[in-house]
């Protein structure tokens, strides 16, 4: 299958596919953050699930991570992945229809997904919740994903293979491996089956997964974004493209091994406790050096930010990726993971990350990318800077609640009385934390309101519009073609 | 000249007196954009005083009623150790302050603002009085309630530090907001930084007992 000539002879880049998966993540934006908001409410009034299973907060739970992480998120990375390999590579996916079917088979399975987890069908493995028929659709879409991608990379006209397309690359690579190894199971019935692993080995494969999801979904993925959008909002040139290179492989090298860090003071061997700790530390380096590289980009480029307004939430995303990238390693650090383990502060710290940088980042991704697929301005550049300063306060209160309900848990779960029993019960301390929770979803209702607003401005901008038809610019020598 | 310079010295020092860096925050950046205040003066004249208010509020609401982490019972500290928790949050404090000066300054390079420390310093202290006036509910030591009254002070030192970085800097607002969000940055990790080597402390036995 080659890029075929449309009716007047030339050839154009592929973008509705691009359009289409953009709005599929901004439908499961919504979804999925409200499945959040409303499971937060459940924390603090539990009978709004009505007694009906599929409004529980176990199910509801499983809801809300997989429709933003695997609706939300990797439809955002398919959308910007199409969009940018083909820019960086100076031709039109190779394979326009494997691309339409990899976005709307993947639209189709998060939805049926989302359906069975709803009605109980729950493979009990955090963040790998659907059964083993998901699975398999999910491994071979992801394969075609991969398909489509690598093809592009491989007819591409320009030999040089740009930083955005290693991390796109990395996160199909890994991902891949990582949902095959994990998933592997023996079937009972149709929605049933059981992990061919057992006990401590099968807590180690499920952190390797869990970890290197966040790992290389969360943040490689999202820094191909970061990588290709930047320098186009910025209109110059990443500040230094050799450290981004050596950030790339400094990244994929060390973040493999951090996974057991979820797994301290449990029954898994100490080495592989203590390995985890170093390999996480060691990560900081090449996190920050992306971070760096994107911040020193960027303050060449003020200018832009009078006439773009989505570059602050990139800006912005970058301090958020910052905190994250160094909470994580220090969280990994034993002393600490003694109080914050098992507290609301690994949530906060999720959420410093899941919503100050991915959420973010797309957002900023979406306020340039959108009025560009139709050829035409933002819809309200007022709506889109109201909406930067929802994201921050939502954030900032979201995080701030569960540092100090999380702080609270750990010091009080370590809390002994003079016969060196636990000074407070689990089910007192659970009963003080509701005013934390109610700032929580306060902070979560504000976030998912700018979301909404920014929902209605994308889609006056895209309202009633084309998407543009673009061909790919000729090839010079100083771009060295293949 | 030099008589313009401390006037207006002694203007901003009368701006922050009368807190109107809580009301109009925007005159007072304004003040400080046209002054070069010696760093000496604002640390001891504000800076000093912003870091003892806190600990002392903690000092005096610890002492009287114990702290409130969300269980029934309160965390009752004995008399040295809170002596000792009070200094080391004073001492954390100044060193935040100062710090977060000496990182402003140093940021500032990479955006062409090239004004003296004492300004960076004066920065700090507006920024810092509306969380130092806030942390008067360590009066009340119920850690919830402090981070209600508290979460809002830190958003208005947030805003402060978007609004009024490019006025006192005298960059553009388009630099500014890059700069600020630069130091968002350094003081998150700050903060988190903080929070993790007090907890690994606390978890390995120094610091005060959380025992009964």
């Amino acid at each position: 299958m080659t890029a075929k000539p449309m009716d007047d002879g030339a050839v154009y880049y592929h973008d509705s596919v691009v359009r289409f998966l953009v709005m599929c993540s901004l439908v499961w934006t919504v979804l999925g953050m409200s499945a959040g908001v409303y499971v937060a409410a459940e924390m603090i009034w539990p009978e709004i699930n009505f007694d009906q299973p599929w409004l529980s907060f176990g199910r509801l739970r499983a809801l809300h991570t997989n429709a933003v992480i695997f609706g939300f998120g990797v439809s955002a990375l398919m959308a910007t992945g199409f969009y940018s390999v083909q820019r960086t590579c100076h031709i039109p996916l190779p394979t326009p229809r494997l691309a339409w079917t990899t976005a709307i088979a993947w639209q189709l399975v998060i939805l049926t997904g989302g359906l069975s987890l709803l009605a109980g069908i729950n493979a009990g493995k955090e963040y790998a919740e659907l059964e083993w028929p998901f699975d398999i659709v999910i491994a071979v879409v992801w394969i075609l994903f991969g398909i489509v991608f690598f093809a592009t990379i491989a007819r591409r006209r320009i030999k040089q293979i740009y930083v955005s397309n290693w991390f796109y690359g990395g996160l199909i690579i890994v991902v891949a491996m990582i949902h095959v190894v994990n998933s592997l199971a023996m079937p009972a019935t149709l929605f049933k089956s059981y992990s061919i692993y057992a006990g401590a080995q099968d807590a180690i494969v499920q952190w390797w997964y869990g970890h290197n999801a966040v790992g290389f979904l969360l943040t490689g993925g999202f820094l191909g974004m970061l990588y290709y959008f930047l320098p186009k909002h910025a209109d110059r040139p990443i500040w230094s493209y050799k450290l981004s290179v050596v950030a790339f492989w400094a990244f994929t090298y060390s973040y493999i091994w951090a996974g057991p860090h979820h797994l301290h003071f449990n029954a898994i061997p100490d080495w592989v406790q203590n390995l985890a700790v170093v390999m996480s530390v060691i990560l900081l380096a090449p996190s920050w050096a992306t971070m760096i590289n994107g911040i020193m980009t960027v303050s060449g480029a003020w200018r832009k930010l009078r006439t773009d307004p989505a570059l602050k939430f990139i800006v912005l995303s970058l301090a958020f990726y910052g905190l994250a990238t160094f909470e994580g390693p220090m969280m990994a650090i034993k002393s600490v993971n003694a109080v914050s383990h098992f507290t609301d502060w690994t949530i906060g710290h999720v959420h410093s990350g899941a919503l100050g940088w991915n959420a973010l980042i797309v957002f900023g991704t979406y306020y340039f990318l959108a009025p560009r697929l139709v050829g035409a301005k933002l819809y309200s550049v007022r709506l889109a800077n109201v909406h930067f300063w929802l994201a921050l306060a939502g954030t900032m209160i979201y995080i701030l609640a569960m540092w100090g309900a999380g702080v609270s848990q750990g010091l009080l779960w370590l809390s002994l009385d003079e016969f060196g029993e636990p000074s407070f019960s689990f089910k007192d301390i659970m009963a003080s934390m509701p005013p934390y929770y109610l700032l929580r979803l306060v902070g979560g209702v504000i976030f998912l309101t700018g979301a909404v607003l920014m929902i209605f401005n994308l889609y006056m901008t895209m309202k009633g519009r084309e998407t543009l038809r673009i061909r790919p610019p000729e090839v010079g020598s100083v771009q060295e073609p293949t | 000249m030099n008589d313009k310079k401390n006037n207006n010295v002694h203007r901003k020092g009368r701006s922050i007196f009368l807190l109107t860096v809580l009301f109009r925050p925007r005159a007072v950046f304004e003040d400080l954009a046209q002054s070069e205040p010696s760093p000496y003066r604002v640390f001891f004249k504000f800076l000093v005083w912003f870091a003892l208010l806190p600990p002392l509020f903690a000092y005096l609401g610890g002492r009287r009623d114990g702290w409130y982490l969300g269980a029934a019972n309160p965390l009752v500290l004995s008399e040295s150790e809170l002596r000792q928790v009070s200094l080391l949050y004073f001492l954390v404090l100044l060193v935040a302050f100062v710090s977060t000066a000496f990182v402003s300054r140093w940021m500032s390079e990479t955006y062409d603002a090239r004004r003296p420390l004492g300004v960076h310093m004066a920065m700090v202290a507006i920024l810092a009085a509306p969380v130092t006036f806030g942390s008067a509910i360590h009066l009340y030591p119920h850690v919830f309630i402090n981070l209600l009254v508290l979460i809002p002070a830190l958003i208005w030192a947030m805003y402060l530090l978007y609004a009024g970085l490019p006025v006192a800097l005298g960059i553009s607002p388009e630099r500014g907001m890059l700069m600020a969000s630069s130091l968002v940055g350094w003081l998150l990790v700050a903060f988190v930084t903080l929070l993790g080597i007090t907890v690994a402390l606390w978890a390995n036995g120094l610091g005060p007992s959380i025992g009964a």
